[in-house]
């Protein structure tokens, strides 16, 4: 069993090989977003001020800011960037683009009669 | 129907019951070769030997005939000897049933007489004769009916039982409305009913007539049909003798069986078994008929060689005995058999088993060479098509589909791989039924194919040739 | 025809109707016999004698295929189909028919069985149409199955004369079976089933050999209050359910095992459902309550599920009754209860309620300080009242009917009102000499029996010896009363059940029968009534109409005969299924769960719990009862203490444990505390003649709310009359 466990905790990194390299990105690619943002907002016209739109990229980033990890923060950032290059290129269209601003989904009710009056049980 | 019964070697053990191993250990013997000690064949039988004396009707068939013939001649003194006295002189005999089985009559009449269990008890008389072929019992229910009348109180004294039907065929009107006028004299006359003969046994005979169907002549579809229910053969077990008539111990016996056991009685077992080979022993009514100058019912001895019975009683066959192309020799349930078999062969129950055919009713079928015999046998398959009552599966299906396939045989439509298929058919119905008249249909065709196939695969040959012409 | 005195009288175990027997009683009397050896493909079996060999190989684990044969009816051996070779035997037999004979060596898988298998599906396929693709059958076929495991691979029919198979014609037999005659084998089932289990001998053959035809001899419908099973019998798809006909494959349906609440029996059933309906209702075998049975009201009702559903609530303005939505309805309920002070509210619980619903009715009410809890056909006070539960059961279990040697049936027609019973009756009658009496209207019960005249004064009679009788009562080893529910609900119900319960206790005395035998027995004819006394709905709908509560809560209560009148100034609540008589005078309506469409516990008339299984959610808006009632009680401000089935179930388990130990019967005992007690009840018997509502066929099909919904109900009440016209 030794020897299993000695074998799986070698991993191999997919982009950065310690903490620090993959902060240093991640910086990057906030970067590059907020950078991005005016250009994204005149190609698109989207109904939110630029404002609205540092405030999303912050909370979008903070989403994952408890992220250990470096796999998985390597990962979100391809997926960032992928993210971003779609969305310069305009593959992506508006209505994907106002995902981000949806509003939050209600929560399912936990009591008797609201599970009741709403028909879930 | 009652030759379909003709079951003599395949009586299965379990059908015999207890004593199913005593009786197919004798049948074994006898099969082993030939007969044992004694005569090796019947001769003609002389006129003081006849049992049936009005055989043809030239006399007066009612009570006053009767008595002037010997019927119910101190009968009283026989019913007096009691059941035992009876059983043994049946069994000293060698009285075989007469309608198609051949089972043991003696022994048969023994399973009934033993204590009652407080059902009552009765005998059966089967005049269902339906087979084509046989006309045996129509001539004793028409001009003897007190032979069958008395026979009935001494098969029922035998017996223990206290009542006999007699069922009569459908068709036979007058030879019903004949019965019943002599059990209407006999009751009159106190030789029945009430203390019997004055010998203190109570005994009743009722006539029962049937509609019209084959199939009520297996015993036990006759006896649904006495009880009023469609004639449709029971599961055996449980077996007559056990759960019969209205749920009580029955016997079931041809007419012709009956009919003898006074004469039995009244001349001694021995003088009957001294007729006919061992075991194939007492006087038989032959019926002949077909390509014969005479066609004619006829008393004979057992065991008369065919040849013997047609040339002496038939006057011949139509265009000489080399004309002659084939036989059934028990009734057309019983598998034909060729000329080249017809010049020895002896009228018994074993010599005709020995080459593949069975006694049947000794109904005997002649056909001389302008016999269409596939078509004859089409004929027969036809009958058993008509007459099977549905029950089982292979008899309702598989009877149809044979007449199917005989029909192409008749017209030589057909492949000859059809005829290992058909004799593959034949097998398939028989045996697999609950009762026998599956086996009577398929038994002509097997010995049809047995005998004539070129003849089937030379019609087909011609056919062919017709048809790319 | 089929009672054979004379052969049962002696004895006679070899007969084919021995061979059949009693399956419950049958096996504890052979058990002393002495076993003998068979061999079965070598290996030994021991088995009674008398066994059939199919019976000792069923023991020895092989299944020897078969199509005419059935436990259940009586042994035919016509579709040779379980032909086996028997060592040393030259023909093969039918193992169905056969008894086993010591030391035979069987041989299932020889040469020979297997060829004579092959020979008779053969035969069979003969004749047999080859639609499969447009046959109902398909899927659950016996021909198809056997055909594939037992059958040749390829035909050697050849037709080429274009013949064609043999096609018979339809018969029409009725609304509920549709046949297509051409398919039929042969095999006889429904015909035995007709006879000896529905007693109704309108089904046979007519012509013979190949023109061979199963039909009703006369053209007739086939109408019988079990005539459904025949659909299960067929092992072909010569007689299908018509209703369903065309509609699925078996293999595309969802299967929930259920119970059965149309009658008090509480039938085992198999609901077949897809795309949330219900397609059709199968029974499941249950050896101690249906057997294998279904009655046709709980078989072909199912499409009443599906009409007349009230889907919203809905609350009464201006005299009309308007969809709404939960909240509106539940406060306007609320608000009613919230005026109930004291004992001003009511309850009257209908025949299809389950036990949750009415624990959270009951504590609902109670917490609302009211005690009339009433069930549609009460149950006297006086005496012991509802207290024992002794007696309001079918004390003696429904299989234990057949036992019985006399049995007296006093207002109540089991054929209809609970056609299972009748089946044990006509079973007991059959094959066990059972001698059958009545008090009450002439009726046809499928089997003789004794009517003793509908005054209700003959149970006095018999009690006192004063009728002819009871002679034949006292003499009985194991005498029998089934007393009808519904004369429980005369004016003189009380002095009926203390003197039926004075009879019984004369009887139980004198019986030589064993220590839990039990004589005193009510046969109900709702499926909701005994959880409901159980639970302590003591109250009649008089004491309702004598209270006039304020609020008046209807629990499915349909067939109350409750009218508007009756009660002015209340405010009626209705909580159910189907818009029926209930919904009609209620100012709220609350939308319930039927039967097929929630999890709930039954108790049927012997006492045993049952629970039926949700196959389908609830149509629209309506929820499983107890939830209407529990979210009901929070809104009016009486929260009950449970969220989920489990915890309302375990409310069932701290008043009435026996409700949810499930498939068990909770005997009762108290017959002499119980007669103690009903001595002191007075009055007298009202000179009114016993009558029974159910006498004849059309009045079975139609008894409550689902049935009522069912157009196919509604086609066999029509041709129930129509036939009953035309024989007229």
């Amino acid at each position: 069993m030794a020897s299993v466990s000695a074998t799986t905790k070698y991993v191999r990194p997919v982009l950065s090989l310690n903490k620090n390299e993959a902060r240093k990105r991640v910086l990057a690619l906030y970067k590059l977003w907020y950078q991005e943002i005016p250009q994204i907002l005149l190609d698109t016209s989207l109904p939110v001020t630029e404002k609205m739109c540092f405030d999303k990229l912050r909370e979008e980033f903070r989403k994952n800011a408890n992220e250990t990890d470096i796999r998985v923060i390597d990962f979100l950032i391809i997926k960032g960037e992928q993210d971003l290059q779609e969305t310069l290129e305009k593959w992506k269209n508006k209505g994907q683009l106002m995902d981000y601003f949806k509003v939050t989904v209600e929560k399912k009710p936990s009591d008797f009669l609201g599970k009741f009056l709403s028909g879930q049980d | 129907m009652a030759g379909v019964i003709a079951r003599c070697v395949q009586i299965p053990r379990r059908q015999l019951g207890l004593l199913g191993y005593l009786v197919s250990g004798q049948q074994t013997r006898t099969l082993a070769d030939g007969a044992p000690e004694g005569k090796k064949v019947g001769g003609p039988l002389a006129d003081q030997d006849r049992i049936f004396t009005n055989l043809y009707g030239r006399h007066d068939w009612r009570l006053k005939g009767a008595l002037k013939r010997g019927d119910w001649y101190k009968t009283k003194e026989i019913l007096d000897k009691g059941a035992d006295w009876i059983i043994n002189e049946v069994k000293v005999s060698g009285l075989r049933g007469r309608g198609g089985a051949g089972f043991p009559s003696g022994m048969k009449w023994s399973f009934m007489n033993k204590p009652s269990d407080g059902r009552p008890k009765y005998l059966v008389i089967n005049g269902d004769e339906g087979e084509p072929g046989t006309c045996k019992d129509r001539e004793i229910l028409r001009h003897d009916p007190h032979k069958l009348v008395e026979g009935c109180l001494i098969a029922g004294k035998a017996m223990g039982a206290c009542a006999a039907y007699i069922y009569i065929r459908g068709e036979f009107y007058n030879e019903a409305s004949n019965v019943q006028v002599a059990i209407a004299e006999a009751y009159q006359a106190g030789l029945i009913g009430k203390n019997a003969c004055g010998s203190g046994y109570d005994f009743d005979i009722f006539v029962q007539r049937g509609a019209g169907a084959y199939i009520c002549g297996e015993e036990t579809a006759l006896i649904e049909s006495i009880e009023g229910k469609q004639g449709k053969p029971r599961l055996k077990p449980p077996f007559p003798a056990d759960v019969g008539v209205f749920g009580c111990p029955t016997t079931v016996t041809n007419v012709e069986t009956v009919a003898v056991a006074p004469t039995i009685c009244r001349r001694g077992g021995t003088w009957f078994a001294s007729f006919g080979r061992p075991r194939n022993s007492g006087t038989k009514l032959y019926n002949i008929s077909g390509h014969v100058n005479n066609p004619c019912t006829v008393e004979e001895e057992m065991s008369i060689p065919l040849k013997e019975l047609i040339e002496r009683h038939a006057g011949g066959v139509i265009g000489g005995w080399d004309n002659l192309l084939g036989v059934i020799p028990g009734g057309s349930s019983t598998p034909i058999i060729p000329k080249s078999v017809c010049d020895t062969v002896l009228l018994d129950f074993d010599d005709l088993v020995r080459v593949q055919s069975s006694f049947g009713t000794a109904a005997v079928i002649v056909m001389n060479k302008q016999t269409d015999v596939i078509k004859a046998i089409a004929r027969l398959i036809s009958f058993y098509k008509h007459e099977s009552c549905g029950q089982c599966t292979p008899c309702r299906e598989g009877i149809s589909w044979m007449y199917k396939i005989m029909n192409r045989f008749v017209e030589g439509n057909a492949e000859e791989h059809e005829i290992d298929m058909l004799w593959e058919l034949t097998k398939q119905i028989e045996l697999h039924t609950i009762c026998a008249l599956a086996d009577g249909a398929a038994w002509p065709v097997q010995g049809l194919i047995r005998h004539f196939r070129p003849e089937i695969e030379n019609r087909i040959r011609k056919f062919k040739v017709a048809a790319s012409n | 025809m089929l009672r054979l005195p004379l052969v049962r009288a002696t004895g006679l175990s070899s007969s084919r109707l021995g061979a059949v027997g009693l399956h419950t009683t049958g096996s504890k009397s052979q058990a002393s016999q002495e076993l003998v050896e068979v061999f079965i493909d070598d290996k030994p079996v021991q088995v009674p004698p008398g066994t059939t060999v199919l019976q000792a190989a069923a023991k020895a684990g092989v299944e020897i295929p078969r199509f005419c044969y059935h436990e259940r009816l009586a042994v035919a051996g016509n579709c040779r189909m379980c032909l086996v070779e028997i060592e040393k035997q030259i023909k093969p037999v039918a193992a169905c028919a056969m008894p086993v004979m010591k030391g035979w060596r069987v041989k299932t898988n020889s040469d020979l069985t297997r060829k004579a298998r092959e020979g008779v599906m053969e035969f069979l396929l003969v004749n047999h149409p080859l639609d499969c693709p447009i046959c109902d059958q398909g899927g659950e076929c016996d021909l198809q199955d056997q055909s594939m495991a037992f059958g040749n691979d390829r035909s050697r029919f050849t037709d080429i004369e274009f013949s064609g198979k043999r096609a018979v014609e339809d018969k029409d037999i009725g609304p509920l079976i549709k046949t297509v005659m051409t398919r039929c084998i042969h095999c006889t089932r429904c015909i035995r089933f007709a006879s000896e289990v529905a007693g109704l001998d309108d089904l046979g053959t007519t012509g013979r050999g190949n023109d061979m035809q199963v039909g009703t001899y006369v053209e007739k419908m086939f109408l019988s209050e079990l005539s459904g099973n025949v659909i299960d019998l067929c092992p072909v798809g010569a007689l299908t359910n018509k209703p369903y006909a065309f509609v699925a494959r078996p293999w595309e349906n969802r299967r929930t095992d259920s119970i059965d609440v149309l009658d008090a029996v509480g039938s085992n059933i198999v609901v077949s459902s897809r795309t949330g309906e219900v397609l059709r209702i199968l029974p499941r075998v249950n050896e101690d309550v249906n057997e294998e049975w279904l009655s046709d009201k709980s078989r072909f009702a199912c499409d009443g599920l599906k009409r007349q559903r009230i889907i919203t609530p809905m609350i009464k303005i201006a005299g009309k009754l308007q969809s709404v939505a939960w909240e509106d309805a539940l406060v306007t309920a609320a608000k009613a209860l919230q005026t109930v002070a004291g004992n001003e509210g009511a309850v009257i619980a209908g025949k299809l309620a389950d036990a949750e619903a009415l624990i959270a009715l009951k504590d609902l009410f109670n917490k609302l300080g009211s005690e009339v809890l009433a069930t549609e056909q009460g149950f006297p006070k006086d005496g012991s009242g509802i207290d024992l539960r002794s007696s309001y059961l079918l004390n003696n279990t429904i299989a234990g009917i057949e036992e019985a040697d006399v049995v007296l049936l006093i207002g109540t027609n089991p054929r209809y009102e609970a056609p299972l019973v009748n089946t044990r009756l006509r079973k007991g009658y059959l094959h066990g000499e059972q001698t059958i009496a009545l008090i009450g209207p002439n009726i046809d019960l499928s089997y003789e029996y004794e009517n003793l005249g509908d005054s209700i004064d003959i149970i006095t009679k018999l009690k006192n010896g004063s009728h002819p009788f009871s002679a034949t009562l006292k003499n009985a080893k194991k005498p029998l009363i089934i007393l009808g529910a519904e004369q429980l609900t005369r004016k003189d119900g009380a002095k009926i059940v203390s003197e039926t319960q004075a009879l019984a206790n004369t009887l139980g005395n004198n019986v030589q029968a064993s220590e839990d035998w039990k004589v005193l027995n009510v046969l109900h004819t709702n499926a909701s009534q005994v959880a409901a006394l159980d639970l302590g709905y003591g109250s009649t709908i008089e004491d309702v109409k004598q209270q006039q509560p304020k609020v008046l809560f209807l629990l499915g209560a349909d067939d109350a005969n409750i009218k508007k009148e009756d009660f002015p100034n209340t405010f009626i609540i209705y909580l159910g299924s189907h818009g029926d008589q209930g919904a009609t005078i209620a100012d709220v309506v609350l939308a319930g769960a039927a039967y097929t469409e929630k999890t709930g516990s039954y108790v049927n008339t012997e006492g045993r719990a049952q629970q039926t299984g949700a196959a389908l959610t609830p149509p629209g808006m309506a929820r499983p009862d107890w939830k209407v009632i529990r979210a009901l009680s929070e809104i009016a401000g009486h929260r009950l203490p449970y969220d989920n089935i489990t915890e309302v179930r375990s409310r069932l388990e701290e008043v009435a444990p026996h409700i949810v130990r499930y498939g068990d019967v909770e005997p009762a005992n108290f017959f002499a505390q119980a007669h103690e007690l009903a001595k002191q009840t007075g009055g007298s018997f009202l000179p009114d003649p016993v009558d029974i509502k159910q006498k004849t066929l059309d009045q079975f099909f139609m008894t409550d709310v689902i049935s009522r919904a069912s157009p196919t109900m509604a086609k066999c009440v029509q041709a129930a009359i129509k036939q009953r016209q035309t024989e007229l």
